[in-house]
């Protein structure tokens, strides 16, 4: 762990502003919206109220798409020759991806920290377990959705294709159940699109699997292996996409 | 040139090939049996025209890309070790450089990689970075980013320092720039090998050259030793009026003659061997007014990478 590299690279990402305001501000302002402004915001959702439900759906949202932009931006700048200088010094590949994946962690933890604060101070309300639970669930599986970004960058070889990566997260969270609850036919699509199973995961200590469909008021409960099974699935189609598409890259060379 | 050590060579290539398939499947031997030695404090430049497998070559000295056949050795030891023992460095003609971030922080970052290096204000005054330390790399120009890979090659304070074109797409004033920095600093007992296609740079900066063309060591000596016996030299005279073909088949049959071409009455000859065609000419062919003069570097690349035969013959030549 070199924490002059790592600083470096952090400061890097702080300083891009734009990238900052998709990561941080504009999922916050959605959960003002989306959440704190809502009459039905104080509604019960098992363990706390649906202000805290959007708040852990907004946060996830910031989350993958912080960790989205870093795997992509990874990907990009080591094909575009970046690589190529890191190759004439004694860092490993290993050590590379390490010190990315914490640059990823600390700022998926940037949109996760302002978004809960925002919650506490705007009537988000939950279980302390919920409150903990759900913050660690959030961090970990942005993560991988580093692997999201890297399978994009490898692919498409450029800075275009990160914004690409990241805008096409707007699709998979209206997908992934994370902007708005869905119901009927989409919900059932749903299950089976990547960021569903992180979201719903993320959110199962406040609501234990219980699923409100806004159309007819109903409660629907979700055992907790198929966001599990959805998260694992698609953490293990992602990895072997981005080994793929290096080894790939490496026979090009 | 170093004579207290007489340890393992600089760098040590044997039998290397590198093949790849190109985008169409075929495969293409970018590096076709390279064998060369490089002593310790040589300065040594290869020269080819692009596409010759320079680049390909000096990725597999850097530990960058491994080779299909053959080995390397950086002073006795394999590539990635050296870079890891800080013992070689490089500037990459395409060596990316992440352009949101300042020459210091780019500097202090690769700096950071290495387990000992010189000091990164240090690195940044020898390339003469010090005025732009605190710009963005993508606010610099195309030379003063040149002069950043210099400064990252010179962190490590490397024994051998491979320059990959390092003033490609440079204008002249920076390309004396660059070369004046370069010299100010990394030719101090240095192992410098480096790429060009520019012929001028080879000439003046190299003590050796080694010519490649198609993959393939088509010339290897000091840069004099190259210019006299590989340039070749023209030698032109007046013909008489009839025979002129038949003048033109006796001296292409002749061994060292490159090239022959008749303008009117006048004959120039590309040659290897200015007197025996001059005697010739003289003696047997009836032919006046004749003139020597000596080839450029440029004419004896031509020549030579275009003919890889006439170039293995012009490497013989060169050795012997």
């Amino acid at each position: 762990m070199n924490a002059t590299f790592t600083g470096l690279e952090l400061r890097r990402v702080l300083r891009d502003y734009v990238s900052m305001f998709f990561i941080a501000v504009l999922p916050a302002f959605f959960y003002l919206i989306f959440g704190a402004a809502q009459e039905f915001g104080r509604e019960d959702a098992g363990n706390g109220n649906v202000t805290m439900h959007v708040m852990i759906s907004m946060a996830a949202y910031g989350a993958v798409t912080a960790t989205t932009g870093i795997g992509g931006m990874a990907a990009v700048e080591r094909m575009q020759g970046w690589g190529r200088q890191l190759g004439l010094t004694p860092l490993r590949d290993s050590g590379f991806v390490l010190m990315k994946a914490v640059v990823a962690v600390v700022v998926a933890a940037i949109p996760i920290t302002l978004i809960y604060l925002l919650g506490v101070l705007t009537g988000a309300e939950g279980s302390g377990g919920a409150w903990l639970l759900s913050a660690l669930i959030v961090l970990a599986g942005a993560a991988v959705f580093a692997l999201y970004g890297l399978a994009f960058g490898l692919a498409l070889r450029s800075e275009a294709a990160v914004g690409a990566a990241s805008g096409s997260l707007v699709i998979l969270a209206f997908m992934g159940n994370i902007f708005f609850p869905l119901s009927g036919t989409l919900l059932t699509l749903a299950k089976f699109t990547p960021l569903y199973g992180y979201a719903s995961l993320a959110r199962y200590p406040l609501t234990e699997g219980y699923l409100f469909n806004t159309s007819d008021g109903t409660v629907t409960h979700e055992a907790l292996w198929v966001p599990v099974v959805n998260v694992s699935v698609w953490a293990v189609i992602l990895a072997l996409l981005a080994t793929w598409l290096v080894r790939r890259g490496r026979a090009r060379q | 040139m170093d004579t207290y050590t007489p340890g393992p060579a600089a760098v040590e290539l044997s039998g290397l090939v590198k093949a790849f398939r190109s985008p169409g499947g075929e495969l293409v031997r970018a590096v076709d049996g390279v064998d060369l030695t490089i002593s310790p404090g040589e300065v040594v430049a290869f020269l080819g025209p692009n596409g010759a497998g320079k680049t390909t070559a000096l990725d597999m000295v850097l530990g960058l890309t491994t080779p299909s056949a053959g080995t390397v050795a950086v002073f006795g030891a394999a590539p990635r070790q050296a870079v890891r023992a800080g013992r070689i460095s490089a500037v990459l003609q395409t060596g990316g450089l992440l352009r949101d971030i300042t020459v210091r922080e780019t500097v202090q970052m690769i700096a950071s990689t290495l387990p000992e290096h010189a000091g990164v204000e240090e690195v940044i005054d020898r390339a003469g970075l010090t005025s732009l330390a605190r710009r963005k790399v993508s606010k610099c120009s195309g030379g003063e980013q040149q002069r950043l890979r210099f400064a990252l090659a010179l962190l490590p304070d490397p024994d051998l320092l491979v320059l990959d074109e390092p003033t490609a797409g440079m204008d002249v004033s920076a390309r004396r720039e660059f070369w004046d920095t370069m010299h100010a600093d990394a030719d101090a007992g240095r192992t410098v090998v480096f790429a060009t296609h520019y012929l001028e740079e080879a000439d003046t900066f190299a003590a050796r050259i080694v010519m490649i063309a198609g993959g393939r060591v088509v010339a290897d000596g000091p840069t004099e030793q190259i210019r006299s016996q590989a340039t070749g030299r023209n030698v032109s005279a007046d013909l008489p009026p009839a025979g002129a073909p038949q003048v033109l088949a006796r001296l292409r049959e002749m061994p060292h003659v490159i090239e022959a071409t008749t303008q009117g009455h006048r004959v120039t000859v590309t040659t290897g061997d200015s007197d025996a065609v001059a005697r010739a000419l003289l003696d047997e062919l009836g032919a006046s007014n004749l003139e020597i003069v000596s080839g450029s570097l440029e004419s004896a690349f031509m020549t030579i990478t275009a003919a890889p035969d006439r170039g293995a013959r012009t490497e013989q030549e060169v050795a012997r």
